[in-house]
């Protein structure tokens, strides 16, 4: 039960740090709400601080609390959960509110590589926008899908056809130059087929 | 497309697209490459192909009917996914499952973790042109399978645990069965090693391919065998033990390289020491209860249904409005054949999940895939995916 | 040609006889293998079920060198161009298998990204259930397009299709004959327009010069 002392008392460094509030709704684990604005100085103190060490981000999830009973506050939230492969069995989720008219999270990318996908994954489901995100794209749905599936306001059964396939060569460009290369000359784009629509595909 | 490198140099780079329709890829990750020659000099992945929304499908049924759902997540371990789940809810109750529960659940979980590794190290053969070693893991893997026929009544996708429970005890002759399997399964660990340990083609393409440093490996959240392939021994029945795993005598198996040659023998090694545990498991299987006995949790017994009128009500309850748990948000982490296998859980309270979220262990591996084979062969990246074990059904969900 | 394949006889069937037979026991099947059911193809092709013993020798993940197409798992929108695309590359003759639930209607997973079964997308030939489908019911159903197969008569097919194209190149000499009937009548207007144009030209020329 060492662990849980521990993550008490980095729960309780938190809020002495960076003003968060302990989640009254987290009853079985250790969880903080911090603001936006001090979530990666949070995340900066939670990985470097050599007591601490929570060198690895396990988790983003989002949640849209549209329908939830008797519930206050902003709209969504983004829950990260860490873990330290040093201190085993140290554990801490932060939590994070977004209102919805302004769903902006500062990325943690800069921190994590696993960030990249997982924050690519709440903006595809909940769209909500991570700030400073290299290549914020949808990663699950295709790049046709208007909407995010996971609102509780999104019907499960509207359903939204792709009409071809998806289209990569830019991605790569990109990669490309991030890896210090200069692209000369374009590859000829191989542009969609017209006779590959699908049926009941939205053509625009 | 040209390209002018960082010294400057005027390289014609060809850009191919290898999947998501490729066999090493099972239709369901692209990778798009840029090729000088036959090396990879970048990569972008794209997955979601087997995108099937488990996340909105779980929020309109009742707790019990998320069960079937986590079946489908990692498929060649469905038992693990189940178990894995009920386990988060019985702690969001904070109840304790008896005994004999504990220990059938840990004999199913290391059986379907041996299955889970089988699959990954025939995959991984095959994909390397291998089929003898393909067929060599199958044997065992039937075996097994026909003990989950049995005890459960389906092959692959078993739905056994419940929550607070299994769906129904073992039956004659398990203990007999489980042995059998076990012998059969260290006979194909003695094929499969004398078919990959001195085999100069199958080392000639996997040591020192798709390496990956201990640092980036846990930057990139890598969990499970793949970041033990690394070096770094975590393993959440020993970091975080449940169902009493340390109390199991066995060891965590650490790789020292972490390429795709770890990654494999990593699996294979794991497949022994879940033999040890099964072992031992069966001798700590005593006679007693394998449901908690609660009608808030566990549907009370069919034949109570009939006698009195609380077993009739329970009954009802549980199955029209489904269990209730306890408001709140919970993550809960359980270590699955592929790595840590998250829930994150937000219940209102009713009798239906609020929302799920699954952390799967895939999703973080193949999210490391294209960097680490730039710089390698074309032929080279198709025999480091499948030691990443990717799972179409946990990576998209 | 048509005639005497629309009225059978000993050499148009026994032709038949042989074709089918060489087609029942020769389906190479390409696994489109997304999901769980892929799992259970594997099993059936491996030791203890064997799908090499109807003739299925390989398994081909090639479009161009198999037969039966045969989808295993769930199609979710992005991949539905794919899936059709695949189809479009496979040779004639080939027959589709849908195997498990959701190939067949979308399974359980009634979302917003599930295709509701491959039919949508592709003809299909044989629907398999469960979730997923045991090999038995796999080698059922090969067995029913083996049989419906058997059915199939080589010899009339040939003949439609034949028909088919004599058509086809009748629509299209008439559709060209039309087309260069249209451009010589075109060419031809145009000239007298020309013609016209110049005489009034002319005519114009010869006034001014004449006033």
């Amino acid at each position: 039960m060492e662990s849980v002392e521990k993550t008490e008392k980095i729960a309780a460094l938190l809020e002495e740090k960076f003003g968060a509030k302990r989640d009254a709704k987290a009853r079985w684990d250790v969880a903080v709400v911090v603001a936006a604005e001090y979530l990666p100085n949070a995340v900066e103190f939670l990985k470097n601080d050599p007591d601490i060490r929570m060198d690895m981000l396990v988790d983003i999830a989002g949640i849209d609390y549209l329908t939830y009973p008797n519930h206050e506050g902003p709209r969504f939230a983004v829950s990260y959960a860490f873990k330290s492969t040093v201190n085993q069995g140290c554990r801490l989720r932060l939590k994070v509110l977004v209102g919805e008219d302004c769903p902006k999270v500062p990325t943690l990318t800069g921190f994590y590589d696993s960030a990249d996908w997982l924050e690519r994954e709440v903006y595809d489901q909940f769209g909500i926008v991570f700030t400073g995100h290299p290549d914020l794209r949808r990663l699950l749905n295709h790049v046709e899908f208007v909407g995010h599936p996971l609102r509780k306001d999104y019907p499960a059964q509207k359903r939204q056809w792709l009409s071809t396939n998806d289209f990569l060569l830019p991605e790569l460009e990109k990669r490309l130059e991030k890896l210090g290369y200069r692209i000369v000359q374009r590859s000829k784009e191989v542009l969609p087929n017209d006779d590959e629509f699908l049926e009941g595909s939205i053509r625009e | 497309m040209i390209v002018l490198d960082p010294n400057g140099e005027k390289l014609n780079l060809m850009p191919l697209n290898v999947g998501p329709t490729h066999p090493a890829t099972h239709h369901c990750i692209r990778l798009l490459a840029a090729l000088d020659g036959e090396t990879i000099v970048a990569g972008v992945s794209e997955i979601g192909y087997m995108h099937r929304g488990f996340e909105k499908m779980v929020e309109r049924g009742t707790w019990q009917q998320v069960i079937p759902y986590t079946d489908r997540l990692n498929y060649c371990s469905a038992m693990m996914n189940n178990i894995a789940f009920c386990r988060a809810v019985e702690n969001m109750f904070g109840v304790e499952i008896p005994e004999r529960c504990k220990v059938l659940r840990v004999i199913v979980n290391e059986l379907s973790r041996i299955n889970d590794h089988f699959i990954c190290v025939a995959a991984a053969f095959q994909d390397l042109g291998g089929t003898t070693p393909f067929m060599y893991a199958f044997n065992p893997r039937e075996e097994i399978m026909c003990i989950w026929e049995k005890l459960t009544g389906a092959r692959l996708t078993n739905s056994f645990a419940r929550i607070g429970g299994l769906y129904r005890d073992t039956y004659d002759g398990f203990e007999r069965e489980v042995l059998a399997a076990l012998d059969s399964t260290e006979k194909a660990l003695k094929d499969l090693h004398a078919c990959l340990d001195r085999n100069r083609i199958f080392l000639d393409r996997t040591v020192g391919i798709g390496k990956i440093s201990k640092e980036h490996a846990i930057s990139h959240g890598w969990t499970g065998p793949c970041l033990r392939a690394c070096g770094v021994a975590s393993d959440l029945r020993k970091d975080e033990p449940y169902y009493d795993y340390e109390t199991y005598d066995w060891e965590v198996v650490v790789g020292t390289q972490g390429d795709a040659n770890d990654r494999l023998q990593v699996r294979l090694a794991e497949i022994e020491e879940s033999v040890k545990i099964v072992r031992q498991a069966l001798k700590r299987l005593t006679p007693g209860p394998v449901d908690i006995v609660d009608p808030r949790i566990r549907v009370p017994a069919h034949k109570l249904a009939y006698q009195d009128m609380e077993g009739l009500i329970g009954r009802f309850k549980s199955v029209y409005e489904g269990i209730r748990v306890p408001e709140g948000e919970y993550y809960s982490a359980s270590e699955c054949a592929n790595g840590e296998l998250g829930f994150t859980i937000v219940s209102d309270g009713s009798g239906h999940p609020y929302r799920i979220k699954v952390r799967s262990p895939s999703l973080n591996h193949v999210a490391a895939f294209s960097e680490i084979v730039e710089g390698l062969t074309l032929a080279d990246s198709m025999a480091t995916l499948p030691g990443l074990n990717m799972i179409a059904g946990e990576l998209d969900r | 040609m048509g005639n005497v394949a629309e009225k059978p006889n000993i050499i148009t069937t026994s032709l038949d006889f042989l074709v089918n037979w060489g087609r029942t026991n020769s389906l190479w099947p390409f696994p489109y293998g997304t999901a769980c059911c892929a799992i259970e193809f594997m099993s059936t092709e491996v030791g203890r079920y064997d799908l090499s013993r109807i003739g299925s020798e390989y398994v081909r993940f090639t479009p161009r060198q198999s037969d039966v197409l045969l989808v295993a798992g769930t199609i979710s929108y992005k991949q539905a161009p794919i899936l059709k695309r695949m189809y479009e590359q496979m040779a004639e003759p080939r027959w589709v298998i849908a195997m498990g639930a959701c190939a067949s209607s979308g399974g359980f997973y009634d979302c917003y990204c599930t295709v509701p079964g491959i039919d949508h997308i592709i003809p299909v030939d044989v629907y398999i259930g469960g979730c997923p489908s045991r090999p038995e019911a796999f080698f059922d159903a090969m067995f029913d397009l083996q049989k419906k197969i058997k059915d199939e008569s080589y010899m009339k097919q040939r003949a439609e299709r034949v028909k088919e194209q004599l058509e086809m190149i009748k629509a299209k000499t008439a559709e060209a004959k039309a087309e260069a009937q249209e451009f010589a009548r075109e060419k031809i207007s145009l000239a007298k327009d020309f013609v016209v144009e110049k005489e009034q030209e002319l005519v114009k020329k010869a006034q001014f010069w004449k006033e």
